[in-house]
Parts: structure tokens; sequence; C-alpha cells
């Protein structure tokens, strides 16, 4: 929840607040912006997303679309998926966890999974 | 495509060189980032995928290394060519 610009950390919420704090130290590079607690609008998420694949350079910028599968449609490999999910951490300025980071394949679903991630910034 | 164990160790390792990379400085997170990239290439492309014991061999020797990575003294990474003469 927001109040102002301050963030109300549940009690309860103990490991993820100390998750918060290591991201924002290891991202303070890109803290460019004041911290938001809330969830980034998925259309704005979508862009950015798209913005990141197009600049990665083993794709074609035309066949990066919102919904291009990174293997199927862009002829990506595993390695270079870890590379671009990489790119996508900062770009929104948080860490994604190798288990969520295997299982984003394709633009859509790091847009889902962006767009309900309260840290994504 | 389902990822086996084994392939969410190895890309488990990548993303761990390439987060080390990014704790050094610019030009050294560039030049980590270029020799592990060429390295984990380099090797899916030469070893057979059922290799498993090669497979695993690396991915301790590879752990061993990003450790010592980790490690805020080291700075950067360099590689030696060897050559390997045909006997």
């Amino acid at each position: 929840m927001l109040f102002g610009k301050h963030l109300r950390v549940n009690v309860a919420a103990k490991n993820q607040s100390t998750k918060f704090v290591l991201s924002l130290n290891l991202f303070r590079r890109n803290f460019s912006e004041e911290v938001r607690g809330s969830f980034l609008d998925k259309q704005e998420v979508a862009d950015r997303i798209v913005g990141v694949v197009k600049k990665f350079q083993k794709c074609d910028p035309s066949k990066v679309t919102p919904e291009a599968h990174f293997q199927k449609d862009l002829g990506l490999d595993s390695l270079d998926t870890v590379e671009i999910v990489m790119a996508l951490e900062e770009e929104f300025g948080f860490e994604i966890p190798d288990n969520e980071a295997d299982k984003i394949n394709s633009i859509n679903v790091a847009v889902d999974f962006i767009a309900s991630h309260p840290q994504a910034k | 495509m389902k990822l086996t164990g084994l392939q969410k160790q190895v890309l488990g390792l990548y993303r761990g060189f390439l987060r080390a990379a990014r704790t050094k400085g610019s030009e050294e997170r560039k030049k980590i980032e270029s020799i592990v990239s060429s390295e984990f290439r380099r090797h899916a492309k030469s070893i057979e995928r059922k290799n498993f014991i090669y497979i695993e061999y690396l991915l301790r020797r590879g752990t061993k290394q990003l450790e010592q990575l980790k490690n805020p003294d080291t700075l950067s990474l360099s590689t030696v060519p060897v050559r390997h003469h045909p006997s």
C-alpha cells in the first residue's frame, strides 16, 4: 500500500522486505525515480519489454511483437533467453529468481509476470 | 520446451556469472560477459548432450570459478588461449 512516498511493509513479510532492501542495493544505479509501490500499467510494461528485446543484438527488431516467443519466433536459444531476462531485471529494477526466470519464454509471459510484480519499477 | 534439471543448473550458473559481472566495473563487466557467453556457447556446441559426466564436471568447475569471481577482490577475468596439437 502506498501512503505518499512511503511504502508500508507488513511485519509478517519479513523475508520479502529483506529481499527488497537487497535488490535496492543491487540496482541502486537504476534508481532515477522515486520508489513506486504499486503495479505498473500492463501496456507500459509491454512497450518497455518490446523495447528491451528489440535492442537485443541477436534478434531481428521487425519480428519483435508483443506476441513473440523467444525461441520459436525470434530464433533465440536458452542462453539468449537468460540474457534477455537479465536485461529485463535491469530495466524494471528488481531481481527475478531462477525458478521464475526459467518460465519466461515469451514476451507475453514476461509482461504478465512483470505487471503482476509489486517491485517492478 | 521443458528444461531438464541439468539444463536448469547450467542456465542458473550462466545467470550467476552474469549477476557477478554486474558487480564489477563497466569495462570488466563487458569483458566478463563476452568471455562467459562464448565459453557457454562453445561448450553447448561441442559437447554431446548426453555426456552427463562431463557436463556435471563443467558445472562443478564453473561453480568454483563463479565463487572466485564473486569475491570483491576479483576485478576481472582473463583467458589464455590453449592450442591443442594433434599428436
